[in-house]
């Protein structure tokens, strides 16, 4: 029997180094595309990351797990709803799993920082929600929006409110304090101009906050006509319920400017429902057959219909997959020309990406809820009473140059 | 100054609801020389067992009394068949199982009663409000108020004038004394973490109606109690109750003029206090 050499145990030393050292992202180049879903499965959004990565998977597993007749390695990474988190996880996954893709995080604050990320590594971002930086002031080639702009929210909201209640002019806001809830205070505000709308107060309060009562003691003071509320999941839970105890809904009428739809709705009791108004980017009912197929299947898998989080996770990755197909190659630089500019009949009905600012361009919907006695069943939560989608005016886009690769 | 007021009315009924919590974290902390993070998760218990006693006996005020002794057994079993067996071992061994404890708890929520949070209403006799003159004020929040109030001041009562009260306070002070003395210590172990469980437990009942019920809602329950045992000095009840009280006003008043620094202020109050006394507000050590 021969025996190692010094030479030979020299020679597989550094073939192992070699191996070891090889950068991760060139083993996963062989077949496979690998897409991150970046969800909270702690922090503030926890309870939202699981309902996320179920829509995405929904999509993934429609198309069997394929695009471009290759397979597709599903990801995820925990964000923790924080910033330095989301962007070291979503690094390590583009560095060590070779994910060019990157759909989340849920939150607009951590979303822009992830934004960068993105931008730095040259790798495509989805994202969904409430700032209107994405698409504006730090827009770059890399990343797309898919909710609606804080803009055509806020048009949707107050427009047709104003139409079933044109005496409520006196508002009194309460705003989650991050990116999101600035942006859809803003145009809130720029908005109810154009009717007159005196806001009387405008409180802004941290996120994950649970203590209502001295906001809406607040509120109660300035004696409004209506109470906004521009925040979300479980600081929205808690500020509806903490209205109603105050007395002040159903008497007034609450809006949940940007809601999560059923999520939201299913934990407040009917009798807080009453009176409340909800914007939201999906609810279940919309009559698209995208929405059927999508609404139908997802019930029969979790029994509850799906609400904003999985919607917008399901719908963003159809986007992308979409992106891969317009551009029959799974190339960065092609998927996100071929995103640009992407027109799709979906969830919400018609999309289009606006090539300018990666914004998408699409219907936002108003709901108002029903009253105890006209529930039909125990989801019958509300009906969509309005849909708009006016976009951002010129004069208020931010992007004004997307720049380069 | 009307809103003051109704500020700081609410200060108290939040305050009171705190001070419930630090109480109980603090019996155990003091008797037990254990960092209970399971204490979030009891209270979190308490409000779920109260939704599921209201929903399957139908009467809230049952619920009320059946729910914090669901808590109570728990805090018996697990002192019991847990706690017990690492009072020999180092702090960083009941922190570790504590701390796990509190995950089992919340994942347990999440099995029984679901991921999605609930909506609980107060009994249909406390909805609605009540005008007082200056404010209009939930009928509800008034009841919380009273009612912990009144149970701080019984689980004072019972510490300060009964004898099983004073063998309570004495174990805080010097346990190995106590045990010479020929009082089963176990027992006394036993019986404070229950009541401590107790506390949490019939705080979380009576936090349901206001804010709901989520699988999470004890995480930042914890965090507030710890800060009420730390502000009033370890193993000091007069200093629980009256940082409870301390910490809830002073989120209140801050909330009516700066209401982005409403979380802040309570560690901020926390941090300002233990500059100035290291020791907490009552306590000597």
């Amino acid at each position: 029997m021969s025996q190692f050499k010094r030479r030979d145990v020299l020679k597989i030393g550094a073939l192992a180094a070699t191996a070891s050292s090889f950068p991760a992202i060139l083993r996963a180049q062989s077949k496979e595309i690998v897409i991150l879903g970046l969800w909270d499965q702690t922090g503030a959004f926890a309870d939202v990351g699981p309902l996320n990565d179920r829509g995405m998977k929904m999509a993934l597993e429609e198309r069997d797990m394929k695009i471009l007749g290759r397979p597709i390695k599903y990801v995820t990474r925990d964000g923790g709803t924080q910033a330095g988190t989301s962007t070291r996880r979503t690094e390590e996954a583009v560095d060590a799993e070779g994910a060019k893709f990157v759909v989340g995080p849920w939150s607009s604050g951590v979303a822009l920082a992830v934004s960068e990320v993105a931008k730095r590594k040259k790798v495509v971002h989805l994202f969904s929600g409430g700032t209107e930086d994405i698409s504006g002031s730090r827009c770059h080639r890399y990343s797309f929006q898919w909710a609606a702009s804080p803009y055509t929210a806020a048009k949707t909201v107050v427009d047709n409110f104003m139409k079933a209640n044109p005496k409520a002019k006196r508002w009194h806001l309460l705003v989650a304090d991050y990116a999101f809830g600035w942006s859809v205070e803003k145009y809130i505000k720029e908005v109810g101009k154009t009717h007159g709308i005196e806001f009387v107060g405008a409180d802004r309060h941290p996120l994950g906050e649970r203590e209502f009562s001295n906001y809406v003691q607040k509120a109660a003071a300035n004696k409004p006509d209506v109470v906004v509320m521009i925040n979300f999941g479980g600081d929205a839970v808690a500020g509806a319920r903490e209205i109603f105890n105050f007395g002040l809904t159903p008497k007034l009428p609450l809006i949940m400017s940007w809601s999560s739809g059923v999520e939201e709705l299913v934990q407040l009791a009917p009798e807080i429902r009453e009176n409340l108004w909800v914007g939201t980017n999906f609810y279940y009912t919309v009559d698209t057959p995208a929405a059927k197929n999508f609404v139908k299947n997802y019930q029969a898998k979790f029994k509850l219909p799906p609400g904003y989080a999985p919607s917008a996770a399901y719908s963003m990755t159809r986007m992308l997959l979409a992106g891969f197909d317009k551009a029959k190659s799974d190339d960065v630089q092609a998927v996100v020309k071929a995103l640009e500019g992407l027109e799709m009949n979906d969830i919400v009905g018609p999309m289009r990406v606006d090539g300018a600012t990666h914004q998408t361009l699409r219907p936002y919907f108003l709901l108002r809820c029903k009253a105890k006695g006209a529930m039909k069943h125990e989801l019958d939560f509300a009906d969509v009473v309005a849909t708009g989608d006016a976009p951002l005016p010129k004069e208020y886009a931010a992007c004004k140059d997307i720049g380069s690769f | 100054m009307s809103l003051l007021a109704g500020q700081i009315l609410n200060g108290i009924a939040t305050g009171m609801l705190y001070a419930l919590m630090g109480l109980g974290l603090s019996l155990i902390t003091g008797i037990l020389n254990i960092p209970n993070f399971a204490h979030g998760a009891l209270f979190a218990v308490g409000a779920y067992l109260l939704a599921t006693a209201v929903n399957v006996l139908g009467n809230f005020w049952i619920g009320l009394v059946v729910a914090p002794l669901g808590v109570a057994l728990l805090g018996l079993a697990i002192e019991y068949a847990g706690i017990r067996r690492l009072y020999a071992a180092g702090h960083d061994y009941q922190l570790l199982f504590t701390f796990g404890l509190s995950l089992i708890l919340a994942e347990g929520i999440i099995l029984v009663w679901g991921p999605v949070g609930i909506s609980h209403l107060p009994p249909e006799i406390l909805r609605g409000g009540v005008d007082l003159g200056f404010t209009f004020y939930p009928k509800y929040r008034l009841f919380v108020m009273v009612a912990a109030g009144l149970l701080v001041f019984l689980t004072w009562l019972f510490l300060e004038k009964t004898r099983y009260g004073a063998i309570m306070r004495a174990g805080i002070e010097n346990k190995e004394m106590v045990s010479l003395l020929g009082i089963d210590i176990h027992l006394l172990f036993t019986v404070a973490f229950a009541l401590g469980a107790w506390l949490a437990g019939i705080a979380g009942a009576l936090t349901a109606p206001i804010r709901g019920l989520s699988p999470g809602m004890g995480v930042d329950m914890l965090g507030i109690a710890f800060v009420v045992v730390a502000l009033g000095g370890l193993g000091n009840l007069l200093g629980a109750i009256a940082a409870g009280l301390l910490i809830g006003v002073a989120q209140a008043i801050v909330a009516a003029y700066w209401t982005e620094a409403s979380t802040v202020v309570i560690y901020a109050v926390m941090a300002g206090v233990l500059l100035v006394r290291p020791q907490g507000l009552f306590g000597i050590r």
